[in-house]
Order: C-alpha cells, then structure tokens, then sequence
C-alpha cells in the first residue's frame, strides 16, 4: 500500500537540462531538487551519466520518463525496464515517474504521449500493468496526467476520474501537472478546479508547472513559455487543496538561463508560502 | 478490451504516421468503423476529430525532424531545409522508430542515403551522416578506462610485443569514399558548408573525458586501429605495420620502429587503448 510518507517533500526543483549542465556543476546553485528525463541517461556512459553522478552527489534527483507507454496495448517493453531498473540503482532517486498515456503499438514508436479513452477497461489495462512496473522496480512509481487535443468517443468516466481510478487500482502515486490540467479543460471543456477538487490528495505526490501556447482553437502544450498567470492561479488552488507537494519547472524548448527557472521555481515557493500563512491565519481565526 | 484498444491505437498509429498527412491518411483508410474517424474521437466546432489528429501527425513529424537535424546538423547544412524535410519524410516511412529512447531515431539514416536519390545532387550525403551518427553513437558509449602511458612503460621492454592491445568501446572507424573529416571540422569551426573533396578516407572517432574527437588516419595506421579493435598482441600490430612499411618499401626497420612508436604515443595520448582488464571507468 502506497505511503505518502514514503514520498518527503523535496521543495520547489527545475529540470535537469543539457543547456544548464555546466552552470550546475560549477556553481552548484540554490536549487532544491533536479528531475531528469528517464531516457536521456539510459546510456552506456559518457558524459550524461557523468553530470548525473555529479548532480546526484548534491541535490536529490528524481527519474521521469517519457517512455514506458504504461497504457499501450503492446506488452512491456521488458529492455526498456531493464535499462530503467539499471540507471535507478545508479542514480538512486526519490522516486520514478511517468506518464497516464501510450506512445507506441506494433512494435513502433511515435515519441509522444497520447490520451487513453478514459473507461473501466483501460482502467484495469492500465492499472494491472503499472502494478507489474511496480514489481519489477520494486517500488511504487507516480503517473502524471497528460495534455490532450482529443478525446475518445468509448469514454465513460471524466478525466480525473480515470486519473483517480487507475491509481486507486494500481496503488501508485500521482504527478499532477497543473498546466496539462489547464491545456485539457480548454481544449476539451471542462473545469479545471473541478479536476483539483476530485483528485485524492493522499496520492498526489508531485507537480509539474510549464508554459503552453495559444492557438487559438487549442492550447498546445509546449514547455517553451513561461508558466502562465493562469496556471499559476490553479496552482495555488492545488497547493489550497493538496498541502505541501514537490513542485517542478518543466521547460524543455527555447530553454532560457538558468536563472529564469529558479526564478520560477522562487515563484512556486512564494506561493505555497502565501497559501501555508493563508491557511494558519484562518486556522487561528477559527481557534 | 485490448484487442478494441489494440485496434484503436493502431488506426491512430497509422493515420499520425501517414506519409501524406491525417487527411490522405483518412483517404486511403480501410480500417475505419462506420462513422468515420468521428465515431472514435470526439471533434467540436472549434476543431474536428481529423484536425486534432493532425496536431498529433504534427508534432510527430517535427519532433522527429528537429532530432534528426540536431544529431546531423552538417547534413542538415549540406542538404538545407527542404531537402532535408522530404529525407525526413521518406526516411520515417522507411524506418519508423521502433526504440524507447529517441537516442535511436537516426541510427539507420546514412544506410538509407546509401540508396536515396538525393545521392545524385550530394553524393557525400551517406558518408557525412555516417560520420556524424558515429560521434553520436561515441558520446553515449560505454565507459573504459584507457591504457596509461605510464602503465606501458612500467613493463619490461622484452615483455610489449606479448601486450594484448584492445580499443576503448568509445571508439568507432568510419571508411568513407569523400573527405567528410575536414568539411564537418570547417563547419563545426562556423565556416560555411563546403562540399568536401572526393577520395577514400577512413576516419577514427573517440571519446576522451568526455569530449567526442575524430581525425582521417592514413591506410597504414587505419590498418593498426583494425588490429587493435580485434585485440591482437602490440608484437602482432608491429609486424602488421612493418609488412606494410616494407611492402611499401618506404621504410628501413629503424623507421619503421619509429613510426610505430609515434603512432602507439599517440594512441595513449589520445585515450584509445584500453586498459587490461578495464569495464568501466567507474563502478
């Protein structure tokens, strides 16, 4: 059974990207926490496992994965867990994430993450299959919730209903990304603080904040932006909701200093902050 | 259920993938359940079920693209933007990814320009990408430590020629029938694409400290790296360059001696030469 103190709150961390490598390893900045892409360090060697041993040494580290294509109807990729298993033994992190999608069938891959019909059946499709991830890492993972553009006409249940279903089922945890939370409501009309307010706040054990793009018709949900005024709005609900849960910049394209992020990630703090002394004043009003 | 599922993301898989896009996809789709594509996804006024598709058939493509463009910026260069995109085009057709990591995407390009028309008008193509997809392949490479300079000379001179010599598993040899080395070093340095000269090469890539390096060897030394990356004896890498040298018939044996020499300080120089017994760097 899932612990959500097996989980500590690692603070407020950034993505460990290639632009900033040297920036880290040679001023070793105030950051809480890294979280790395899974697959960008499942190599053989060379520099990548280089800067993750470094980074490792100094600041906790979480894997994320872009990958493992939990939902898809193909069996698991058994190499591509074994690579998994391997680099968590090396590189030790608080935990593993990935993603509440599939990225492939047939065999092939198409490098994405894409939307699963939200309905029983893929609930306990899914679910029995992070359980055997479970085992096989031999430790509970998180699923995050994903940015869509379309839905399927077999679902039954709302979104976060699926997100709460499968990880009831599965026994794992939950990373919420508060942005995709965002994209998914605009583009499939519905409310965003109606998703926060359904999801068990026993297993949310992470956020990820990020920018998206307007398209006018859609929202795309890019991590090329800064994250938006009202993204940042939803997520002081989250924090109102869910309490203390490590939160994380992603930004992944048009990367900027690394200063920007840490600036982002001082944001999240002050949030979170406001919302705690928020929530003691209320509580001594009440006293 | 997994067979609906199975079948749901296969036609998805399909339509995404379609080398002439969703639309054309669609066109020639016999897999479609009555209702179309509609019947399975949801559209709206704002956007219909094929339009969304297309977001996904998008974002494949030029995720795909922009990988490829990063992990082969001289061909890229060489090739510009609309050539590259209908490689690209053709390519994924060819050689979907079938990998978890995307680190595997360009891994069959250059064989795949070995036969592409585009041979025609860059006749280098194939050679350059074949270059460019080894200093990838170097940089991820598995760690070994490297034979020290130091090690070698602690041994008793009599005992070398029974040294059995291996490459790091950093290290690939690249033959190629254009003089690639020189083009990609130009245009790594921020000159211009110049079209590299024609003429056989082979050319060595090597990671050091983390820093991928490739240099075009001559056919003499081309002929020891071959040696060393099958594990032969430093006695058996010295004939082999002596034989040559004499069928040449370029060389006395104190020139010969000399030049494996220089070639062996600069292999340890270089890091090439494994360790004995070395597996990695570090546990």
């Amino acid at each position: 059974m899932l612990q959500r103190e097996d989980f500590p709150f690692l603070g407020f961390g950034v993505g460990l990207r290639r632009p900033h490598y040297s920036h880290i390893l040679e001023k070793h900045p105030a950051i809480d926490w890294f979280e790395v892409i899974s697959e960008n360090f499942m190599v053989a060697g060379g520099r990548p496992l280089e800067v993750l041993d470094a980074v490792r040494a100094q600041y906790p580290v979480v894997l994320h994965g872009v990958s493992m294509s939990i939902g898809s109807a193909d069996p698991l990729d058994r190499k591509y867990l074994r690579g998994l298993r391997a680099l968590a033994r090396r590189a030790a992190p608080v935990w593993i994430s990935d993603h509440l999608c599939w990225s492939g069938v047939g065999g092939k891959s198409l490098h994405d993450l894409l939307p699963l019909p939200h309905n029983e059946e893929t609930v306990r499709h899914t679910a029995a299959r992070i359980r055997r991830v479970q085992d096989i890492l031999e430790r509970h993972i998180l699923i995050e919730n994903v940015s869509s553009y379309l839905t399927f006409r077999t679902s039954t249940m709302t979104e976060w209903e699926f997100v709460r279903a499968v990880a009831e089922e599965a026994d794992c945890g939950i990373l919420l990304d508060i942005n995709n939370i965002f994209v998914n409501a605009f583009n499939h009309r519905f409310s965003a603080e109606e998703y926060i307010d359904e999801i068990p706040p026993e297993r949310v054990v992470q956020f990820h904040l990020a920018g998206h793009s307007d398209h006018g018709a859609y929202l795309l949900d890019t991590h090329d932006h800064p994250v938006r005024d009202d993204v940042w709005a939803l997520y002081a609900r989250a924090v109102r909701r869910f309490g203390a849960v490590s939160t994380l910049i992603e930004w992944d394209d048009n990367i900027p200093p690394f200063a920007v992020l840490a600036a982002a990630a001082g944001r999240a703090r002050g949030i979170y902050e406001s919302v705690r002394r928020e929530c003691v004043t209320a509580d001594g009003a009440r006293a | 259920m997994a067979l609906a599922l199975r079948n749901t993301q296969t036609l998805l898989y399909r339509l995404i993938t379609a080398p002439g896009g969703v639309a054309d996809g669609l066109a020639r789709e016999r897999g479609l359940p009555r209702g179309g594509l509609e019947a399975v996804i949801g559209g709206d006024a704002r956007l219909g079920a094929a339009s969304r598709l297309d977001i996904y058939a998008n974002m494949y493509f030029y995720r795909l693209l922009e990988i490829l463009k990063e992990d082969f910026p001289a061909l890229a260069a060489a090739l510009g933007p609309d050539n590259m995109h209908n490689l690209v085009t053709g390519y994924l057709t060819e050689y979907p990814p079938i990998e978890a990591s995307v680190f595997w995407a360009g891994s069959h390009l250059a064989g795949f320009l070995r036969t592409h028309p585009i041979g025609g008008e860059f006749p280098y193509a194939a050679d350059l990408a074949a270059l460019e997809r080894a200093i990838v392949e170097v940089f991820c490479a598995r760690d070994t430590a490297p034979l020290e300079a130091a090690a070698m000379r602690a041994k008793a001179p009599e005992r070398w020629p029974g040294v059995r010599m291996r490459a790091i598993a950093a290290l690939q040899v690249v033959e190629t029938k254009w003089r690639v080395a020189a083009a990609l070093r130009a245009f790594e340095s921020g000159r211009e694409w110049k079209r590299p000269a024609p003429g056989p090469s082979t050319i060595v890539v090597w990671r050091q400290a983390a820093k991928v390096f490739y240099r075009e060897v001559a056919a003499l030394e081309a002929g020891a790296i071959a040696k060393l990356r099958r594990g032969a004896e430093f006695g058996a890498i010295c004939a082999a360059v002596g034989r040559a040298l004499a069928h040449d018939g370029s060389a006395r044996e104190s020139a010969a001696a000399s030049k494996i020499n220089a070639m062996l300080a600069r292999w340890l120089r270089d890091g090439i030469v494994a360790a004995p017994g070395a597996r990695r760097r570090r546990p």
